[in-house]
């Protein structure tokens, strides 16, 4: 207890430790004075003092001592040494900002990463017991799908044959037009599941309840639950939704539930249903159509089974599923089987872009860690007299060491905590950037371990900058001479000045090159010529199955809508579709075609082309030319001719003398062949790759095939100008009809360059910092260099040389560090591919135009940077220079 | 730091608690130079303290709470920080004596044991 109390009055000591120091000194003089005063009655005063004092010790020396139980020493010492470091940074503003911000970006930048690198790679899942929860996915690499989809036969089959798997959960996606909760009919996409499948994902509802086997196959009644965000978002998390009836399309649907927040995969959506809600799902295509694949397959591990044998199981299955039915998977297509834990297949995706965002904010954080350890190498050279007079003072190299950490602790502190600050915005802008691989980034959020991590970087980065330099020793004779004030560099730290600054460029041109590489793809797609006229024509998707009615009535309203809105004011043309090129998916509209007069080498299939309904107009709203023939007419309908257009890929090469028009060609897969007549032929687009590629199109006319869902206005002037009127015409037609993202095809292919986009404009962010930090390094060093030698100058002034000499000689110097970087640079660079390539599987090495480009934006920079040193170099006042020593 | 420097007198530093304690028990309130010359006194001189010594043992006891000082003046009219022992101090005298009686009769015994 009473040493408890002891302690805080020697921690109050510390704090405020001005307050007795009076006090102390007048004590012992008093105890002096009174030694004294008995001492006088036997002597003079002086000799009785002086004896005293002698008796008794010195005051200094007994003030000392009392200084030692007053407060507590260590503490008093590190309290000190802040606030003497506090006090020299505060007269280098200069410095201490540029350190600091410095040190915030390096932090900042990696905590972001790392919070999200954490949420997609680290963090569990919410599904229970999400080890054993696997995704199941089909593939044909041969037609390059990278996910094919199940059919229900085919899952049928594997529920039937696998043992290592307890329960499979099946999910796919219908768009619906959802009126209800009191608001505007909307387009929603909702999941359609069987009864096993929440029970399989392992979710929890948050409100009412999930979907179970009760609420499967045809005869239970239509129910639906909200996911999380719909409910929150939309209808601001009312609780009353729970038993409302909402219509779904043609059919109404009870909400049961509100689904906890999870990880929408595999695709996004609002509600999700039971089969019984869409029409299609019982329909006999889909039952019993083994190709008709639009189905996801999840499944959870049978107690005993591991991801392995779960993963052998459903291969030995699929391999003899695939032998039963040669008709349905073709040899070309190579359709494969892919288990993996949903977990993996989250995360996988954004592992590779995440890796590099990570080892790219490391490489930000060494150039900004250089950087500042240039900086207090430099401050710590030009101290050196000050230090150097303080080990001659017999302060001990652990003191002026403290003196070092105590500054740079306070520095990196500073830049950590700015740095914190930083990351809370770059979060998320980073979730958002890495959503675009991962649905998980959206969870990335700041927390402890964020700022342990900062923490840690700013004391390793402390601990780094107060040990480079070093320290003057009572050793070296030097010692004294110093603390006259000139400064002398020696060749020791000269040299590590140049290695920092050589590092600087080359980690800058590993980031510049990188950066420079993704520019330059970027730039190729986007300023690509796509054959489509791009600025004029807006696409809007007014989804068919808002009137609910059969394919007649979904013809006559887009004729009916064609025709008035081709009559508003600033519309040039009207045609209708069914994909909006890049944004529509349409890898299932591909169909192997015969044509007359064409006979497929031996082994040679049939030519799959892409199958495209199109309105008459259609060529002409979207800019394509006609090369050859007719467009289709309204004429071109059920009952007349049938007729096609074929694009120029496929006329060129089944027919390279260019008589392809007045050709038949039909479908060679189904019984009965229905020829075509070709009536024209129109050049190539690819509305699927944004790397564009041959894309062998047919065209057929949406009278004769097809369901027309998509509506190409072609506009005069701004085509959004022309948004509202629209919507106003296809609304009054039908009132309940959904209007959808009305957007022209420039914005298509850029909101689907996003990703490009994205990627370009990040790292070109880090290669900008980089490239700023570098070149101030190479400034700090050069001019750093100039300063000390300014003597040396003057010399050389005095004995003939000119400024400009001394001027380009300086320059030379800033050369030297940015080619021996640039030479680093390229072989690290080299490595680092390398190494990332067998990490990593595929590492594209920077073409000879990116790599050359950041060559040069460095070199360009680091001489600029150098000018302001060197010319203050050739400025220099002989007679001054002379003299400032 | 200031420990290690401390550490050859921590054997001490008891003993000169006790008896600036002890002391400030006996005589009322008393001024340092006042208790160092008493100590002195009593031990026939054997006992010379050493300002450096005596002040922070002063500081460190009042620290504790076993003393109070208070500036004063002496009968010859020089300022002087006089201390008092407190209520808490004289308990811990108490104990400490106990303490000490027992250590030397222990000692006591040992050192007859071995004779």
């Amino acid at each position: 207890m009473a040493t408890l109390r002891e302690w805080m009055h020697r921690l109050w000591g510390t704090i405020r430790p001005n307050r007795r120091e009076g006090e102390m000194e007048e004590e012992l003089r008093s105890h002096l004075e009174l030694l004294a005063d008995e001492m006088q009655q036997r002597g003079s005063k002086e000799d009785a003092l002086r004896v005293a004092r002698l008796q008794v010790g010195g005051v200094a020396q007994a003030m000392e001592a009392m200084r030692d139980q007053r407060g507590l020493r260590w503490l008093e010492d590190l309290t000190r040494d802040l606030r003497h470091a506090l006090r020299s940074l505060r007269h280098a503003p200069a410095l201490t900002s540029t350190v600091v911000i410095t040190l915030a970006l390096g932090i900042g930048a990696n905590a972001a990463i790392f919070s999200v690198v954490r949420s997609v790679l680290l963090r569990p899942l919410v599904n229970r017991d999400a080890d054993r929860l696997i995704y199941i996915r089909q593939t044909a690499q041969g037609i390059r799908t990278e996910n094919l989809t199940f059919s229900v036969p085919e899952i049928n089959d594997l529920k039937s044959r696998v043992t290592t798997i307890a329960a499979f959960g099946d999910f796919s996606t219908v768009d619906f037009t959802l009126i209800g909760f009191g608001k505007e009919p909307r387009l929603v996409k909702a999941g359609v599941v069987g009864g096993s499948f929440f029970e399989v994902m392992g979710l929890r509802p948050v409100l009412g309840r999930l979907l179970n086997a009760a609420d499967d196959g045809p005869a239970a009644a239509s129910v639906a639950v909200l996911t999380h965000d719909f409910w929150t978002t939309m209808l601001n998390s009312d609780p009353s939704v729970i038993g409302t009836t909402i219509r779904l399309g043609p059919r109404t649907a009870t909400v049961v539930g509100v689904l906890e927040p999870s990880v929408p995969y595999p695709e996004e959506t609002q509600i999700i249903a039971n089969v019984v809600t869409s029409p299609h799902h019982l329909g006999a295509t889909m039952v019993t159509d083994r190709m008709h694949r639009m189905t996801e397959l999840f499944g959870r591990l049978a107690p005993g089974a591991t991801l392995e044998t779960a993963r052998e199981e459903l291969n030995s299955a699929h391999a003899s599923i695939m032998r039963e039915h040669p008709d349905a998977y073709s040899a070309r297509a190579h359709v494969q089987l892919q288990v993996k834990t949903l977990r993996d297949q989250l995360a996988s995706p954004a592992r590779t872009i995440l890796l590099v965002l990570l080892a790219t904010t490391a490489v930000v954080f060494v150039i900004a860690c250089s950087n500042v350890a240039n900086l207090i190498l430099g401050r710590s050279v030009r101290r050196e007299a000050e230090l150097a007079l303080r080990a001659a003072l017999g302060a001990s190299q652990g003191a002026l060491r403290r003196t070092l950490l105590a500054e740079s602790l306070l520095l990196c502190a500073a830049g950590a905590m700015l740095g914190l600050m930083l990351a809370r915005p770059l979060v998320t802008v980073a979730a958002r950037y890495a959503a675009r691989f991962s649905v998980r980034a959206l969870e990335a959020t700041m927390d402890a371990s964020v700022l342990w991590l900062g923490a840690g970087l700013a004391v390793a980065a402390a601990v780094l900058l107060a040990y480079i330099p070093r320290l003057p020793s009572y050793l070296r004779s030097a010692g004294l001479g110093l603390a006259v004030g000139s400064v002398r560099v020696t060749p020791g730290t000269n040299r590590r000045l140049r290695i920092f600054a050589t590092t600087q460029i080359a980690c800058s041109f590993v980031l510049l090159a990188g950066a420079g590489m993704l520019v330059a793809t970027l730039t190729a797609l986007q300023t690509a010529n796509t054959g489509y006229d791009m600025r004029h024509v807006l696409a809007i998707d007014v989804p068919p199955s808002a009137t609910g009615v059969g394919s007649a009535a979904t013809l006559n309203f887009f004729q009916e809508a064609t025709r008035r809105v081709g009559e508003l004011p600033g519309v040039l043309g009207v045609a209708a579709g069914m994909i909006v090129p890049w944004r529509d998916p349409s890898t299932g509209l591909k169909l192997q075609f015969a044509f007359d007069g064409y006979q497929p080498a031996d082994g040679e299939e049939n030519p799959t082309c892409r199958l495209r309904p199109v309105s008459p107009q259609f060529f002409a709203v979207l800019g394509v030319p006609i090369l050859a023939g007719r467009d289709f007419t309204e004429e071109d309908r059920n009952g007349t001719e049938l007729v096609a257009i074929v694009s120029q890929s496929v006329a060129g090469r089944l027919f390279p003398n260019g008589d392809a028009v007045n050709r038949h060609l039909w479908f060679s897969n189904t019984g009965k062949p229905q020829p075509r007549r070709i009536v024209g032929v129109v050049a190539d687009v690819d509305d699927e790759n944004v790397v564009q590629e041959p894309a062998p199109t047919v065209y057929l006319p949406l009278r004769q095939l097809g369901l027309p869902s998509r509506l190409f206005v072609r506009a005069a002037g701004d085509p959004y100008a022309l948004v509202p009127s629209v919507t106003r015409t296809i609304r009054e037609i039908s009132i309940d009809q959904a209007i959808e993202r009305p957007t022209t095809l420039e914005d298509v292919r850029a909101e689907v360059l996003t990703p490009e986009r994205l990627n370009a404009f990040v790292f070109s962010a880090f290669g900008g910092i980089a490239l700023l930090i570098a070149v101030v390094g190479v400034a700090g060093v050069l001019a750093f260099s100039v300063s000390t030698r300014t003597r040396e100058f003057g010399v050389r002034l005095a004995m003939g040389s000119t400024p400009s000499q001394l001027l380009t000689g300086v320059l030379k110097e800033g050369a030297v560090i940015v080619t021996a970087g640039i030479t680093a640079g390229v072989l690290s660079g080299y490595v680092l591919v390398r190494v990332a390539a067998t990490y990593l599987g595929t590492a594209r090495v920077p073409g000879l135009l990116p790599a050359v480009g950041a060559a040069a934006v460095l070199t360009g920079a680091a001489v600029i940077a150098s000018l302001i040193p060197a010319a203050r170099a050739s400025r220099i006042d002989v007679l001054q220079a002379l003299r400032s020593e | 730091m200031s420990n290690r420097a401390q550490s050859k007198s921590d054997v001490l530093q008891g003993t000169l608690d006790l008896m600036v304690l002890q002391t400030l028990n006996t005589l009322g309130p008393l001024h340092g130079y006042a208790i160092a010359a008493r100590l002195e006194q009593v031990s026939s001189g054997a006992v010379r303290l050493n300002m450096g010594t005596l002040y922070p043992c002063l500081m460190r006891l009042e620290q504790r709470g076993l003393v109070r000082g208070q500036w004063d003046v002496t009968e010859n009219n020089r300022k002087a920080r006089f201390y008092t022992i407190t209520a808490v101090g004289r308990r811990q005298l108490g104990k400490e004596k106990d303490e000490w009686d027992r250590m030397v009769s222990i000692i006591h015994a040992v050192l007859r044991e071995q004779s």
